[in-house]
């Protein structure tokens, strides 16, 4: 008897303790609690979350971006990691699952406070993972040239890191008019006709023009085709029969592969009769970049590393 | 052929003029073969080619990628009509498919696995897919010796299926070690004959031939087998003996094109199924009549596949697919399965 009461009086002390805490805490959160607009509706979130779990590849790159602590992110398409653009920037980081795939367990494990999701998310996962922490999937339409710089922002809000984002954005733009001028000094105008073409195993993949590094080549100067090969409601690529390989030829052509280096890409593809006749190959004037980061990855680290690529590209040229 | 009594065409169906009719469809076919593409290059393009002038373009894309193809596509039906026949013949059930029964399947997880150890769908030699058929054949021979099982076409199917869920499923998992891997057999498995080089075509070539002259040794004694297994063995022949050759014979075929166009199901029904509907039940007319249906099936599927999703693709073995399980159907359904 004497021992329920015990336990009943510690219970009571431990719940009051607890509200007097949380009322505290409450105090302070409500002073800058925020609504993000995520794709499933508003998110109300507080302060700066210090543990966040990337389930899409632009939210990692955001993250790392604006300096958050990313204890989260998915693999990078064909990859069995994060991208190797981000590896160092991400370090040690715990892998969650793949872009299509939640690992659950994997992000109860990361003890998120914040989860940024891809804007494909379905809402039966946004409402599982909702359980966990707060779940902010973008809401930003995909595949317009600015929805980098939106989503980052949204990520941003959510971060409660406004601030970074817009400096980070600021330094991408300065890199685009930076290359631009590279790209206007080196190659003649005229000459800047440009495709992206995936390689892949059963042949080439033509990547659309409203593709994350398809219009920041675009926004450098290069005047980017996908030839209407790439059909209404299939944003991101086609697959094209080899016959149909040469009316992508352009001067320049950037081609990727999803997990081989660039070079190796290039030469995969050299052995294909139907690729090695273009007259960008013959004039060597193609680029072997990653698919990972040229077809995979969006995000302001990203740009920065694809505008490096391209840089390199355009300063390597002979004169 | 629409003339004989219906008494005694079975036995003496003349195989000339099927022969010379399906050597024509053939003809007509490897002709819309190099005509017809998903690109640019139109069929009166092509056309002027064949007549000896026509654009630098249009040289390049019937010369170097609709050429090769129509060649592999050739060799791979050959093969697998044959190999299909041969096995029908053999285990004297109408639904033994290699694909259907495994061989293929076994074929392909041994290129599977080659792919994760790092070979490319290129450097593919032609060895590992003949290894993994054999291993296919073999267990699919362990699965005819179970009780009652050759007797039973269907249950024979039932087991083949069951062999090829589990090294599909194999497959699946070595799919999921290695995304890289992933991307090549995924594309590797579905079939195709598109951008091949010739140089695998060298390489598949010589066990081709042997088991073309294999196939011509075992012919004879294949239809004294078919009179029943103490027929044969009283006009001379060994039955153990030809079965093993058999499933060499099957084995080398079936490899050489998995080798070729990847795991290519149903070609190996449809084939055996159309050559005996116009041949009777004689084996040797029957493997005569696939030697010109099987490359017009797999060539007519590989131009379908062209045009069907352009400016893309289909994979031929989604096409042989569509083409084949309605086959498989029939068969099964048409309540008299011929008993070879």
């Amino acid at each position: 008897m004497s021992q329920l009461s015990n336990r009943l009086r510690s219970t009571l002390l431990h719940t009051l303790v607890a509200v007097a805490v949380g009322s505290a805490g409450l105090g302070k959160a409500l002073a800058d609690t925020r609504t993000v607009e995520s794709a499933y509706g508003p998110v109300e979130i507080s302060g700066q979350p210090e543990r966040v779990v990337t389930l899409y590849e632009g939210a990692l790159d955001a993250a790392l971006a604006v300096d958050a602590n990313a204890v989260g992110a998915v693999i990078t398409r064909g990859g069995s990691d994060v991208a190797d653009y981000i590896k160092s920037e991400a370090g040690d980081i715990a892998i969650v699952g793949a872009p299509a795939e939640t690992n659950i367990e994997a992000v109860i494990a990361a003890r998120p406070d914040l989860i940024l999701a891809p804007p494909r998310i379905n809402q039966q996962q946004v409402a599982l993972l909702s359980r966990i922490a707060p779940v902010v999937a973008s809401n930003v339409p995909m595949f317009q040239p600015d929805s980098w710089e939106r989503e980052t922002r949204l990520f941003a809000k959510a971060m409660g890191r406004e601030a970074e984002a817009e400096k980070v954005i600021g330094q991408v733009k300065e890199r685009i008019s930076e290359v631009a001028q590279v790209v206007s000094a080196k190659i003649p105008a005229g000459q800047r006709d440009a495709a992206l073409v995936r390689w892949m195993p059963q042949g080439p993949l033509v990547m659309a023009e409203g593709l994350f590094s398809a219009s920041l080549l675009q926004a450098v100067g290069f005047e980017l085709t996908d030839k209407d090969l790439v059909k209404e409601g299939r944003p991101h690529s086609e697959p094209l029969s080899l016959e149909n390989l040469s009316s992508m030829d352009q001067s320049w052509v950037f081609l990727a592969t999803l997990n081989e280096d660039g070079d190796k890409a290039l030469d995969a593809a050299r052995k294909s009769p139907a690729f090695a006749r273009l007259n960008a190959v013959q004039n060597d004037q193609v680029i072997g970049v990653s698919g990972q980061l040229w077809t995979s990855a969006t995000g302001p680290l990203a740009a920065l590393a694809i505008l490096d690529d391209i840089e390199a590209a355009v300063n390597n040229i002979q004169p | 052929m629409t003339t004989l009594s219906p008494a005694r065409a079975v036995a003496s169906r003349a195989l000339f003029p099927p022969f010379v009719t399906a050597g024509l469809l053939l003809f007509l076919v490897i002709i819309a073969s190099l005509l017809y593409g998903a690109g640019p290059v139109s069929p009166s393009d092509a056309f002027m080619v064949l007549a000896g002038s026509g654009s630098e373009e249009a040289r390049f894309v019937v010369s170097e990628l609709r050429l090769p193809r129509t060649i592999i596509g050739l060799v791979t039906g050959l093969a697998l009509g044959l190999a299909g026949a041969l096995l029908q013949s053999m285990t004297r059930n109408p639904l033994a498919e290699p694909g259907l029964l495994g061989v293929s399947a076994g074929s392909g997880f041994a290129v599977a696995l080659a792919i994760l150890f790092g070979a490319s769908t290129a450097t593919l030699t032609s060895f590992v897919a003949q290894l993994g058929a054999l291993a296919g054949c073999a267990l699919v021979i362990a699965a005819t010796r179970v009780q009652g099982l050759g007797n039973d076409p269907v249950r024979l199917i039932l087991a083949g299926a069951t062999l090829t869920g589990l090294l599909l499923a194999l497959t699946s998992m070595l799919m999921l070690m290695d995304q890289r891997a992933a991307d090549e057999i995924r594309f590797w498995i579905t079939g195709s004959i598109a951008g091949k080089p010739l140089s695998m075509l060298q390489a598949t070539l010589p066990s081709i031939l042997v088991a073309l002259v294999l196939t011509i040794i075992v012919a004879r004694p294949l239809a004294a087998m078919a009179l029943g297994e103490k027929a044969a063995v009283g006009l001379g022949h060994h039955p153990g003996r030809i079965r093993f050759l058999i499933v060499l014979t099957v084995a080398l075929l079936v490899g050489s094109a998995t080798a070729l166009a990847g795991p290519l199901i149903f070609v190996g029904l449809v084939v055996p199924f159309i050559a005996r509907a116009f041949a009777g039940p004689d084996i040797r007319k029957t493997l005569w009549l696939c030697v010109p249906v099987g490359p017009a099936v797999v060539l007519a599927a590989d131009v379908v596949s062209r045009l069907i999703a352009a400016p893309a693709e289909l994979s031929l073995g989604v096409v042989t697919a569509l083409i084949g399980a309605p086959v498989l159907l029939a068969i099964v359904r048409a309540g008299r399965m011929p008993s070879l």
